[in-house]
């Protein structure tokens, strides 16, 4: 017993020490007056710091309004987007074809990247005369805008990148799922004259949606945390177009220094994903199956 | 045999020992930005050095941008025990003095008897609400105009005259304007991407300031803006941003005309110049452009100070450190790498302008004696929540989201719910 607890000892210390205790003290200070005084200056707040971020509240002049609405779109676009590109990547590269490895490594690579290298990249490949509007202006679609620097235009940058980098780390999932779909399903789906569609809608799709369970969990809590591909390609602008939550309690709480503004803001954020988490878990038997 | 080698052994390690027995250097660290582009910064170690034998000096070097987003703060936060700290964002150390991370330096000031009405009250930024002070400014920069000599004897147009208004700096960007893009363009101006080279110039005046809650005055600036944006006579807001172009590598590709642009510039430029780096070779600088009715030399700035961490264990040097760095001596040193020093003094001008590369015509030494150098933020605690505000909608304006006219209606409809405003 001893030995299996110290086995388990350092994972656990840490994520007490670095996340939980955090946490924790995140849910303290929303409740406490704390603008960067010394700790002798803090004063509890009760629920005014809520009262303060919830003030005049509206989806298109309030800051939680905006951050929430952008917040929601990119999740809205991005999760369903990353998840039929994964899928797709997954069964172009599930064939032992010639160079499927190698597809696979290239398609991984985003994954892998530096963000902020990658970030700079697409700015640059979004500028007004750069490659993405060259092509389209190839197509007849003229932009002549840079992307980043567009109001309407700056979400579709983020999820363009969000799906772009986190479709490869999903494809894999995908991948590891359809290992485990047993051959004999198709051999018998074959033989009573299946066509190719109907082996992917009733078969294949089906046996793969526990793999979708766990990725649309796992995307809808990245999508909510955006962060850093926001900071480097639009800085939340233009005016606030791209501000997210994180982005929101980063500004409130490391540049204005209202750590208790800036942690009611990530309670919120926090009471969000929970119960999003826990509709998609009460859906599960609905739609997910287990062999 | 046995004993030889012991006696040998022995010797090594006395004489290995020896380095260590006579480093009594005392190390002061001192954490700022951008070493390598601030020359002053090594000649100022370096004069400390000479003048205070036994004192290392050695610079923790952020990076300008990790500055800004509060890595100094952080550090401080975290118990760092760097000794002095750069103060970049002068509500920063309000900051600092809140969280008690710095020491007052009120009595070191007392016994040292630094005069510290020479800093034209620059001084007065670095105190807390009871007027404690907890920084010294070491260098005050304030915003001029820069100029490309060539250009201007290219097109046969006389150089920008030290008393312009900002309708005739215009007027002056148009017709430096020329070429094709790509090929052979040569823009009028420049503006960097900041709020504070577009639209803080009406502070200016050492009166009005970017949290009377009336933005009124920025539109004659916004409209200014995008008028030579449209003209071609400047590179556009919204390509600067998704580039992320540098202004000093704008106006040093050598086909920009003008650029206002804050005097820490200068030390730049003479380096990159002389490092052969640079496409330009021959600046002049001249007042910034002011509004009618207003004195030419009225320009706005902020100082750049130090502050003492309450950590550091070398408290009485770190304080002859920045006194020296703040004082005159330190001034000269600053001056002679052709940054301006806060500290005022005949001495120092007469350093500033005899730097070696300085422009040498007599508009560019008149520059340096601005008449008015109104802040550019105002010292108060809230101060970031206004300026996340009128950031936020400086974006908007400038990517041409919205027009200016909303912009300026955003900007006090959103500070007018500011609390304490």
């Amino acid at each position: 017993m001893l030995i299996a607890y110290s086995f388990l000892a350092p994972n656990f210390l840490g994520f007490l020490l670095i996340t939980f205790v955090p946490v924790i003290f995140s849910f303290v200070i929303a409740f406490l007056n704390w603008n960067g005084g010394a700790v002798n200056k803090i004063t509890f707040a009760g629920w005014d710091n809520f009262a303060a971020i919830f003030k005049n509240f509206s989806f298109t002049k309030s800051d939680l309004g905006i951050t929430l609405r952008n917040t929601t779109v990119y999740t809205l676009f991005t999760v369903p987007l990353t998840i039929v590109m994964a899928l797709f990547l997954a069964m172009v590269l599930n064939r032992a074809a010639r160079g499927a490895k190698f597809f696979r490594a290239v398609f991984f690579f985003p994954y892998v990247a530096s963000i902020v290298a990658i970030c700079m990249c697409w700015s640059y490949m979004m500028m007004k005369t750069g490659p993405i509007n060259q092509l389209l202006a190839l197509v007849g679609i003229h932009v002549g805008k840079s992307w980043t620097q567009t109001k309407d235009l700056a979400m579709w940058a983020i999820v363009f990148v969000g799906v772009w980098r986190n479709a490869g780390y999903y494809m894999v999932m995908y991948l590891a799922g359809l290992q485990s779909v047993p051959g004999e399903l198709y051999e018998a789906a074959t033989v009573d004259g299946a066509n190719g569609w109907q082996k992917f809608w009733k078969i294949t799709l089906p046996m793969l949606t526990p793999t979708t369970f766990f990725v649309s969990i796992m995307m809808v809590i990245t999508c909510f945390k955006i962060y850093d591909v926001v900071a480097i390609m639009t800085d939340g602008g233009p005016g606030r177009a791209t501000k997210m939550l994180v982005t929101y309690i980063y500004d409130l709480s490391f540049f204005q220094i209202k750590y208790g503004l800036g942690s009611a803001v990530a309670m919120v954020l926090l009471i969000i994903v929970l119960l999003v988490t826990m509709v998609q878990f009460r859906a599960e038997k609905k739609w997910v199956n287990y062999m | 045999m046995k004993k030889l080698l012991a006696l040998l052994l022995a010797a090594m390690m006395v004489i290995g020992l020896a380095p260590l027995a006579l480093a009594e250097d005392t190390v002061l660290t001192v954490v700022t930005w951008d070493v390598a582009a601030n020359p002053y910064l090594q000649l100022t170690k370096e004069a400390f050095e000479a003048s205070h034998p036994g004192v290392v000096i050695e610079y923790i070097d952020v990076s300008s941008q990790d500055y800004d987003a509060q890595k100094p703060t952080t550090m401080l936060a975290g118990g760092d025990t760097a000794d002095v700290f750069d103060i970049k964002q002068l509500p920063d150390l309000q900051n600092w003095i809140a969280q008690d991370f710095v020491v007052s330096l009120d009595d070191y000031i007392a016994a040292s008897g630094l005069d510290v009405s020479r800093y034209l009250g620059m001084d007065k930024c670095y105190v807390d609400a009871e007027g404690r002070a907890f920084g010294l400014p070491y260098r005050s920069d304030f915003w001029v105009l820069y100029y490309n000599k060539d250009l201007f004897d290219a097109a046969g147009v006389a150089y920008p005259a030290s008393d312009m208004t900002w309708d005739e700096y215009a007027e002056l960007a148009r017709k430096m304007t020329s070429g094709t893009e790509g090929v052979d363009k040569v823009y009028g101006t420049h503006y960097h991407t900041w709020l504070s080279d577009v639209a803080n110039w009406p502070v200016a005046d050492g009166v009005y300031t970017l949290i009377d809650g009336n933005y009124e005055p920025l539109r004659y600036f916004y409209n200014l803006a995008q008028g030579l944006e449209d003209d071609g006579a400047c590179m556009t807001y919204s390509d600067l941003k998704a580039s992320g172009l540098h202004y000093r590598a704008a106006f040093e590709a050598g086909n920009v005309a003008m650029i206002p642009m804050g005097y820490w510039m200068v030390a730049q430029l003479i380096t990159d110049i002389k490092a052969g780096t640079s496409n330009l070779t021959n600046f002049g600088i001249v007042p910034v452009p002011h509004l009618e009715g207003l004195p030419s030399g009225s320009s706005f700035g902020a100082p750049t100070g130090c502050a003492i961490n309450k950590n550091s264990a070398n408290k009485d040097l770190a304080y002859e450190f920045i006194a020296w760095r703040c004082g005159e001596e330190g001034a000269k040193v600053f001056a002679s790498a052709g940054a301006r020093p806060a500290y005022v003094s005949e001495a120092v001008a007469d350093a500033l302008s005899s730097v070696d590369g300085f422009p040498s015509d007599p508009a560019s030494k008149a520059a340096l004696l601005p008449v008015v150098v109104g802040l550019e933020w105002p010292v108060v605690a809230n101060v970031n929540e206004f300026k996340t505000i009128v950031n936020e909608e400086h974006t908007a304006i400038m990517s041409r989201d919205i027009t200016v006219d909303e912009g300026i209606a955003n900007m006090s409809e959103r500070v007018a719910e500011v609390p304490g405003k």
